[in-house]
């Protein structure tokens, strides 16, 4: 089934949308009503002395016969007046000759604002944005009384731009205000929020406009470029999509004049990989549509195992052209805190790019201590500039803060100082009788430490940190329950859980005695043993509570043989890097422009104002309740600087970046390029649940509008009655 | 309409047109002497009429004693009456008659010195009483053109004042004035309770009577518009009507209805009717009563 035309209606010659309710129209209806009541209430008859009214009274009883009937009739005035508010009504009720039949259509009409929206496809020309602005204009322009209009702009999410409205001039206003973003595109998102709309019984939420009702179903109007995945598993509802396809028209195969991979639709499984399917279409055969395009797909660092204060950048651009490029890639770096583009220039390196095809690049460092920031440019002259740049920050490392709290156990105290962990994380080990120590509980209240490990020592206080115990329940009143076993077995562990990942060795360790215990409401059980739970992973308002519920010692002697194992260490370092946030302190964390930024630098404040490149502040980000800082208008790429104070210390930056493979393919989705067989079509357009649907070129709908003359008319009616009225003709 | 009134009765156009009927009048009665007029009605004179029968009641010094010796039968001696001949005019003051450029009035009063002084330069005896409400005993027993002066001061102070009741003034007239004569009633007999009562009382008098009917141009063609609120100008009772050609074309089948109507009862009576628009130049008015009278040819 092919969706998308199924609106279009067939063609009456009268046809009426009034844009007034039924209590409108009651109450204009009553309008002529009350002319013709004024018309007998008339109070303002105008006083004549005659020698005597006898004759007049004899000549009115004799038009009393039929008097009402003869007054209405002979009042020529009154009939004037009837016709002229007769006519308006007419009008209103929106009349129109050889338009499409309908009532009160609801559209959405849903702009792609993506990255790639913003490519020109002729030099100069039009971005497809302003393509997609006209188009929708179109459909806008093309709106009936009655008719109303939504428009929403959609990249990574969606995004209500106006609610319904009837209001052409504000929809104008307001279509023109999107510019497009630097994200990535999500047909998905905006599926589900005009579904939110579209099908009430799916979602309804107070105050979202104008919910459009169950009898009129919206046609949802999507101007992209198509470079979003497929929607499976999508239910339309009742949404009757139709997409515009903004951008050049697809050739068709084997007609391309370039030849090569183009028109081969098996060929170049790599491109397949390039327009980034997720897989999902790999074999459909789609002939990969060469755009002019060559981007930097992934950037990133990566420090030397063997020597971890040197970085290296490793980068990926590829050839969308079905031509050989050849382009150089230059590293620019930027001092923090600066303004401004990084400008210095550090390395570069040359590129042949074979056509579409990828091709990795790689820049040394050297050391780096401190935070630094980079980009990655390459001068090549294409369609979308945007991801010619990439951006990338190397924070300075951050170690984690860990507090061990316990009795002098030199297994786990070892174990948070190998080569591994040194790097990562900064650990104070007190004694249990200094928990009370006022200065360690201020610390502990102030969110000081990223973990705190209760190592058979019971806490009081709930600690602004993670936790990880052993052996005790973790401070709280949410931590359960638990009732001490003896050789509890070890039956099965949550291997997907990151706490345990590459931890495989728990068959057959030994535990001499342990606590069973009832993990909280929403916990995950880590560890499993024949007598019940024996670890648990739970969430306490941000953070993490990890219970073990064996002791590593008991005195001086072994409680458990785990420790020996090589799994024991894993778990610690897993501990310190998922409890402890030690990958962020790596500061090698690259984001996606559009999507919301988790930040969860260590400061004392609670408000961090996000700066973008020029040093223009984007955002003012207040702590959530979980801690971390939710930065949601990175819509650009580039590099940002979070600064929770005035000092050049107290900043952090963080690089977005373009980053899609579907966003830097610019060639045009959802249109089945002419000559192709009618069974091979449906590869081309885009699915939507199990329905392709198909792109196309809008025609706005031309209706004759008849409000107008009627409207004339009864200008020309109030005009005739002013004559008659000035001239008193014939009354 | 009420300036007009202030305009003196006696313009010298006017007193041109008196003459003129005056001249005319003469030539008609020229060589009659007083007295000599012979009236229509049977009365005392010398000259035999007629015989009819004896009533109880009659004169016996008429009686034909002669037939009786002949016929043994009582017959009654009629004679043709010489009479002076009494010019009675009764002038419509009402409200109703100021209306009309000139008012009706005016022209009514026009018609009556006109009236008056074809009467008084005949030698009949005058007499002109104003009649609205009620009868308002004017002028009597003129006779004579040196009178007239007295006429048109009269005439000149009357005013329009009340209804018109012409049945009550005619009952008053009726009741005080037994002796015949000549009446003439000028007025619109524009009145609700209608005008047969009121000539009634006038022919039961036996009477010899002429009415004459005084309607302005705005009641005879009236150029109202629109929605109009009609202001009786008597009793002050209100109308509304709104203008229409069906409510004129009403109007004006309703005014034939009424000055036909009046005419029609007249003759058929005996009466002698005239209808006149304010417009219509008085002299003319005078020659044709003059002519209706049978006094001119």
């Amino acid at each position: 089934m092919v969706l998308g035309f199924a609106v279009v209606g067939q063609a009456v010659p009268w046809s009426f949308s009034s844009p007034l309710n039924a209590g409108a129209w009651m109450v204009l209806a009553a309008v002529p009503l009350g002319i013709v009541l004024l018309y007998f209430l008339k109070l303002r008859r105008r006083p004549v002395l005659v020698p005597s009214t006898m004759l007049w009274k004899r000549s009115l009883e004799d038009l009393h016969v039929n008097s009402l009937f003869q007054r209405l009739r002979r009042s020529l005035l009154l009939m004037l007046q009837l016709a002229f508010v007769g006519l308006l009504l007419l009008a209103l009720t929106g009349p129109r000759v050889q338009g499409l039949a309908r009532q009160g259509q609801r559209l959405v009409l849903a702009i792609d604002e993506s990255a790639s929206m913003g490519a020109r496809d002729g030099d100069p020309g039009p971005t497809r944005l302003d393509e997609a602005k006209a188009e929708a204009r179109k459909v806008i322009e093309a709106m009936e009384p009655g008719d109303l209009a939504m428009i929403v702009a959609f990249g990574t999410e969606a995004r209500v731009v106006v609610q319904y409205t009837a209001d052409k001039g504000l929809l104008r206003r307001q279509l023109d205000s999107i510019v497009a973003t630097d994200s990535g595109t999500s047909l998905r998102e905006v599926l589900e929020l005009v579904a939110g709309l579209a099908n009430p019984q799916k979602y309804l939420e107070p105050g979202e406009g104008v919910v459009a009702s169950e009898v009129v179903a919206p046609r949802l109007f999507l101007f992209t470029d198509g470079g979003f995945a497929d929607v499976p598993g999508f239910s339309l509802g009742n949404i009757q999509p139709e997409v515009v396809a903004v951008g050049p028209p697809p050739r068709a195969p084997g007609s391309g004049d370039r030849g090569g991979a183009g028109s081969d639709p098996a060929g170049d499984p790599e491109g397949m990989a390039g327009i980034g399917t997720d897989g999902t279409e790999a074999g459909s055969g789609i002939v990969p549509i060469p755009s002019d395009n060559v981007a930097i797909l992934a950037l990133s660092a990566a420090r030397r195992a063997e020597t971890p204060e040197e970085v290296q950048l490793l980068g990926r651009v590829r050839n969308y052209r079905d031509q050989p490029v050849v382009c150089r890639a230059a590293l620019l770096s930027r001092a923090p805190g600066r303004p401004g583009l990084p400008d210095t220039l550090i390395d570069a390196v040359e590129l042949e790019l074979a056509p579409r095809s990828d091709q990795s690049f790689q820049f040394d460092l050297g050391s780096s201590e401190t935070e630094a920031q980079y980009m990655v440019r390459l001068d090549v002259e294409d369609a979308l500039p945007l991801d010619n740049t990439a951006y990338l920050v190397i924070g300075q490392p951050r170690r984690t803060r860990v507090l061990l709290v316990g009795t002098g156990n030199r297994f786990l105290a070892d174990t948070l100082d190998t080569e591994a962990v040194r790097p990562l994380a900064e650990v104070t080990n007190i004694a249990e009788e200094r928990l009370s120590d006022p200065d360690i509980e201020r610390e502990l209240a102030a969110g000081e430490y990223d973990l705190v490990i209760y190592d058979g020592v019971a806490g009081k206080r709930v600690p602004q940190a993670n936790t990880l115990s052993f052996g005790v329940l973790p401070p709280g009143t949410d931590a359960g329950r638990a009732r001490p076993v003896e050789a509890p077995l070890v039956l099965d562990w949550d291997t997907a859980h990151p706490l345990l990942q590459y931890v495989r060795d728990f068959a057959g360790i030994g535990i001499r005695r342990g606590l069973v215990l009832e993990p909280p409401t929403g916990a995950r059980v880590l560890i499993e043993s024949d007598q019940g739970p024996l670890a648990y992973a739970a969430t306490r308002s941000g953070f993490v509570d990890v219970c073990v519920g064996f002791g590593l010692i008991e005195g001086q002697e072994f409680n458990t043989n785990w420790p020996l194992r090589t799994g024991f260490p894993l778990f610690i370092y897993n501990c310190l890097r998922v409890l402890g946030s030690a990958q962020e302190g790596r500061g090698i964390e690259s984001y996606r422009a559009g999507a919301t930024i988790l930040l969860k630098p260590t400061i004392p404040g609670d408000r961090l104002e996000i700066f973008d490149l020029s040093g223009q502040r984007v955002e003012t980000v207040e702590r959530s309740a979980h801690g971390s800082f939710a930065v949601t208008r990175a819509r650009r790429t580039g590099i940002y600087e979070a600064a929770w104070g005035p000092g050049p210390s107290e900043r952090t930056a963080f690089a977005v970046n373009l980053f899609d493979p579907r966003e830097s393919d610019l060639s045009t989705r959802g249109v089945v390029p002419p000559g192709v067989p009618d069974d091979e079509a449906e590869r081309y357009l885009i699915r939507i649940g199990y329905n392709p649907v198909a792109a196309r070129r809008i025609e706005a709908p031309t209706a004759q509008e008849g409000w107008w003359p009627l409207t004339l008319v009864a200008l020309a009616i109030v005009l005739v009655e002013w004559y008659v009225y000035n001239r008193r003709v014939a009354v | 309409m009420a300036g007009v009134t202030s305009e003196p009765l006696l313009d010298p156009e006017f007193l041109t047109k008196l003459e003129q009927l005056e001249l005319v009048s003469r030539k008609i009665f020229v060589g009659r002497m007083k007295g000599e007029r012979r009236s229509k009605r049977r009365g005392s004179s010398v000259e035999f009429a007629d015989h009819r029968n004896y009533t109880v009641g009659d004169d016996l010094r008429h009686l034909d004693w002669n037939v009786y010796g002949r016929l043994d039968k009582l017959f009654l001696k009629l004679f043709l009456e010489e009479e002076d001949l009494h010019v009675s005019i009764l002038l419509d003051t009402s409200l109703s008659m100021d209306f009309g450029e000139p008012t009706k009035l005016r022209y009514g009063k026009q018609v009556a010195a006109a009236l008056a002084f074809v009467g008084l330069v005949n030698h009949d005896r005058v007499r002109i009483d104003a009649v609205s409400s009620r009868l308002d005993e004017g002028l009597s027993g003129l006779r004579g053109r040196s009178q007239m002066w007295r006429v048109v001061s009269y005439l000149e102070g009357l005013t329009a004042s009340g209804a018109s009741d012409l049945a009550a003034a005619a009952r008053a007239f009726a009741a005080r004035h037994r002796g015949k004569g000549v009446v003439i009633v000028v007025s619109d007999f524009m009145d609700k309770r209608g005008y047969e009562p009121a000539l009634r009382y006038l022919l039961a008098r036996d009477l010899d009577l002429t009415v004459i009917q005084v309607l302005s141009q705005e009641e005879l063609e009236p150029e109202l518009t629109g929605d109009l609120r009609l202001v009786d100008a008597e009793d002050g009772e209100e109308t509304e009507i709104s203008v229409s050609p069906a409510l004129l074309k009403r109007y004006r089948e309703n005014l034939d209805r009424h000055v036909s109507g009046l005419r029609e009862w007249c003759t058929r009576r005996g009466i002698g009717s005239i209808l006149t628009s304010n417009q219509q130049p008085f002299d003319r008015l005078i020659l044709d009563y003059l002519r209706q009278r049978g006094l001119i040819r």
